[in-house]
């Protein structure tokens, strides 16, 4: 019963946070809301400017060169023409030759009539450089010197007034900004005020130590007569990268599916800090509102959206951060297009720190391997999860691959400031990239502590390499 | 060379981007799927009006207008296979809520059409929300099995409550006005139009994604957030409404529906035809839904029903739809959607190889 109470307080302060979520985002991407628009804007200025410019710029020319300048150029555009009869020519008559030469037959003639048609050509080309220079000449004779002074006024006067332009633009777009600014943080703080009222109308009686984030108590998980995992207590402190290692069937992966709720414990107790701040019961959350706390996962296989491109993907981690319903989506809202724009905003610069920009418009379908798993951690991230839950991270993998990971997992703790909780096979990885190891054996906990410690462990050392009979 | 002649006339030497407007609006506008929506169902429109004409072959357009009102089952269907990764053989079924609302409504009630509409919209989401909530739970065959059983007494609750219906010319009204026959295909075309825009609007928005994501992997998506019922249920319902909506449709344009025949449009051929419809166009796309639509329906009606022999052995075009499905479910999983597609790259391949051949490779 406490338990329905507790979701129904929760169920409640979701809207409130998304709502607020979105204001932040909004926020955050205020600064470069208008610099499309002042950018579009100022593209305009130019090209009316350099029209004018370019008129007056004929003036202002040395006409023998502006003659020299015109010839060139129509003769490089006439020689580009040429250049393709030429082949046209030489083609054919290969191809002739080879006939002739299985046939057995002589092929001077094609040969003659090969030199002949390029003579022809050859001759054309003269005949259109005399008439080009006879137009040079009588273009020079007609018009007079050239006058750069009014090019060169005008000129002095555009480039002010563009200047001018772009202040009044900006202190514009500026003034614009700061206002929605203001209105944006009213909301956020009546949001705040909003959820904190309903904080403090309900009190939540979990604690936890300051520095963990997820406490593991008496973690049971019975399938009928199987105890996958017995009795399992740990603490995951922020900022660490936790490895849960164990051998084959030690319940690794069960833990984790305890903890992201895909099975409901048989006992124990869990509790997170998410991503508010508070402490809360991980198991009065359903599964699919794990992921609204704060707790990210990544597969052992990709499980990622084939069909869609990799920024779409990362999408469907905040498909619950949409306030548009059902209503907005079908009929494409403007409201939709808007939290769509600054939901791929994100999304993109997530992408750009995982150095995976170039990727953003392609299918899932076909990409490399090494790619899609640093694709499922983006999607993790993407929902701002605070415990990123990785499921053998280097599964699959080839070393230069792995080795890329491990500066990938480091990178995004160090930068986006969560943790990690990995489950892995690859020892080298485990001991390279962990601050804390647990290992575990069928469901029991068998040793925790540092890197060292668990490689010294008598118990570890057992469990992955058997006994040892002789000594 | 002069500075005045070179680009560098312009102000701060920038470049601008001097795209032609107009052109890339067109574009834009062409490449947008609404409006691509619109233009084919002006078209459809216009080959309605030629063939009241008699420029076009007359039953043409009766022939056209059953057809793309079939087409609005079938996108419901692709929407709920395509994308949820669900099937369902209950169309036939749902069709029937739609012409007992035209009947009720319009019939027995005198109500406008809009009225009768709504209702059959309503029912329809209140039986599918009621079936989907049972049956969604369980995955897979279970939901065929259901709705198939769905279907079937649905069929029976038809023919025992009032077997054949008929709508007069005198109750088939529009905003107070007489359709007549003529306009029928306009009628579907529009409603066809809206249910295309729709789907289309909803198959790119989050709702889409989420679908798509708990189609290929219903843990990965419960781990992003969504919620497998929720969506499933809305794919469910939407595919009924549809159904309903066709159901309709089939009223305003064929005016009679008889529960007792056994390929009526409640019959579980129908919900198969349907199915094949989605299987032969392609599960993922709505123009595929459409075509595949008009293979299953519109060709035997529009072209073959002109050939005096294949008119008189209809036997035969049923087993070349059914080779057809074999084929296509065979060598194009993607259907009808996936063939032009490939097509498509294959002529631009030709193409480009012509020009190699004329140019040489570095110009082509």
């Amino acid at each position: 019963m406490a338990r329905i109470l507790a979701n129904s307080y929760h169920s409640k302060l979701v809207k409130l946070r998304r709502a607020l979520d979105f204001h932040k985002e909004e926020l955050k991407a205020l600064d470069t809301k208008y610099d499309e628009i002042v950018e579009r804007k100022l593209n305009a200025f130019l090209k009316n400017a350099n029209r004018r410019l370019s008129k007056l710029a004929f003036e202002a020319c040395d006409k023998n060169e502006y003659a020299r300048f015109v010839l060139e150029e129509k003769l490089q555009r006439y020689d580009v023409k040429a250049y393709m009869s030429h082949r046209a020519v030489n083609h054919g008559a290969a191809k002739r030759i080879f006939k002739a030469i299985r046939d057995g037959a002589s092929f001077d003639d094609i040969l003659t009539d090969r030199a002949e048609k390029m003579q022809r050509i050859a001759e054309k080309r003269a005949a259109y450089v005399r008439s080009l220079e006879k137009d040079r000449d009588s273009f020079i004779s007609k018009t007079g010197s050239s006058d750069s002074k009014a090019y060169d006024a005008e000129r002095a006067a555009l480039e002010a007034a563009y200047l001018e332009e772009e202040k009044a633009l900006k202190e514009l777009y500026q003034a614009k900004i700061d206002k929605e600014r203001a209105d944006i943080e009213a909301k956020i703080a009546k949001l705040e005020d909003e959820i904190s009222k309903i904080k403090a109308s309900s009190s939540t009686d979990h604690s936890l130590p300051d520095d963990v984030l997820l406490s593991v108590k008496g973690l049971k998980m019975y399938f009928g007569g199987l105890k996958a995992v017995d009795d399992l207590t740990f603490d995951v402190k922020k900022g660490e990268i936790f490895g849960l290692i164990g051998p084959n069937g030690a319940g690794k992966t069960t833990v984790f599916n305890c903890i992201t709720r895909f099975y409901d414990a048989t006992g124990g107790d869990m509790y997170f800090e998410n991503k508010y701040g508070e402490v809360v019961d991980l198991r009065s959350f359903k599964v699919h509102d794990i992921i609204l706390q704060g707790i990210g996962r990544t597969f052992q296989n990709i499980e990622l959206v084939k069909e869609i491109s990799v920024i779409e993907n990362l999408l469907v981690a905040s498909t619950r951060s949409y306030k548009t319903g059902f209503i907005g989506h079908v009929f494409a809202l403007p409201s939709l297009k808007k939290e769509e724009k600054l939901l791929r905003a994100k999304a993109m610069k997530i992408l750009k720190f995982m150095g995976l920009e170039s990727y953003a418009s392609w299918y899932a379908m076909g990409l490399p391997y090494g790619i899609l798993k640093k694709v499922e951690i983006a999607r993790a991230l993407m929902a701002d999860a605070k415990l990123i839950i990785m499921d053998e991270p280097a599964a699959g993998l080839n070393d230069s691959e792995t080795a890329e990971l491990t500066e990938t997992i480091r990178k995004i703790r160090d930068k986006f400031g969560v943790t990690i909780l990995l489950v892995e096979h690859d020892m080298g990885l485990v001991m390279n990239v962990c601050d804390t190891v647990c290992a575990i054996s069928f469901g029991q906990m068998l040793a925790i502590g540092t890197t060292e410690e668990i490689q010294q462990n008598k118990a570890v050392q057992e469990a992955y390499l058997g006994v040892k009979e002789d000594d | 060379m002069n500075r005045y002649l070179q680009k560098n006339y312009a102000l701060f030497n920038r470049e601008v981007k001097t795209d032609d407007k107009f052109t890339e609006g067109i574009r834009k506008l062409v490449r947008t799927p609404s409006l691509q929506y619109l233009l084919f169902g002006v078209l459809m429109c216009v080959v309605g009006f030629l063939a009241t004409q008699k420029i076009l072959p007359y039953s043409w357009q009766s022939a056209f207008a059953s057809t793309f009102a079939y087409a609005i089952a079938s996108i419901g269907f692709c929407l709920l296979m395509g994308y949820s990764g669900l099937a369902s053989l209950g169309t036939g079924g749902f069709i029937g809520i739609g012409t007992y609302a035209v009947h009720y409504v319009m019939v027995e009630a005198k109500l406008p059409f809009f009225v009768a509409l709504l209702a059959a919209i309503g029912v329809s989401v209140l039986i599918g929300l009621i079936v989907g909530f049972i049956s969604l739970r369980i995955e897979g065959i279970y939901l065929v099995i259901l709705t198939l059983a769905l279907s079937e007494i649905l069929k029976t609750l038809y023919a025992a409550i009032e077997p054949k219906l008929t709508l007069s010319m005198k109750d088939a009204l529009i905003f107070g006005q007489r359709l007549p026959t003529t306009m029928s295909l306009t009628l579907v075309m529009v409603f066809l139009v809206i249910v295309m825009i729709i789907t289309s609007n909803l198959i790119n928005s989050p709702t889409g994604r989420a679908m798509l994501a708990m189609k290929n992997s219903t843990a990965a998506a419960q781990a992003m957030g969504i919620s497998l019922i929720k969506y499933r249920l809305m794919s469910f319902v939407i595919c009924t409404a549809y159904a309903s909506i066709t159901g309709v449709m089939l009223m305003m344009v064929m005016r009679s529906a008889d529960a007792t025949d056994p390929t009526g449009y409640y019959a579980l051929i129908t919900s198969l035809n349907i199915l094949a419809a989605v299987i032969i166009g392609g599960y993922k796309s709505i123009w595929g839904a459409v075509f595949g639509t008009f293979i299953m329906y519109g060709i035997k009606l529009v072209i073959f029903n002109q050939i005096p022999f294949l008119a008189n052995n209809s036997l035969i075009i049923t087993l070349a739809s059914g080779v057809l499905v074999i084929i296509i479910a065979m060598y194009y999983p993607g259907g009808l959607a996936q063939l032009l597609l490939e097509a498509k790259t294959k002529i631009s391949a030709i193409i480009k190889k012509m020009k190699e051949d004329k140019y040489g490779k570095d110009l082509g």
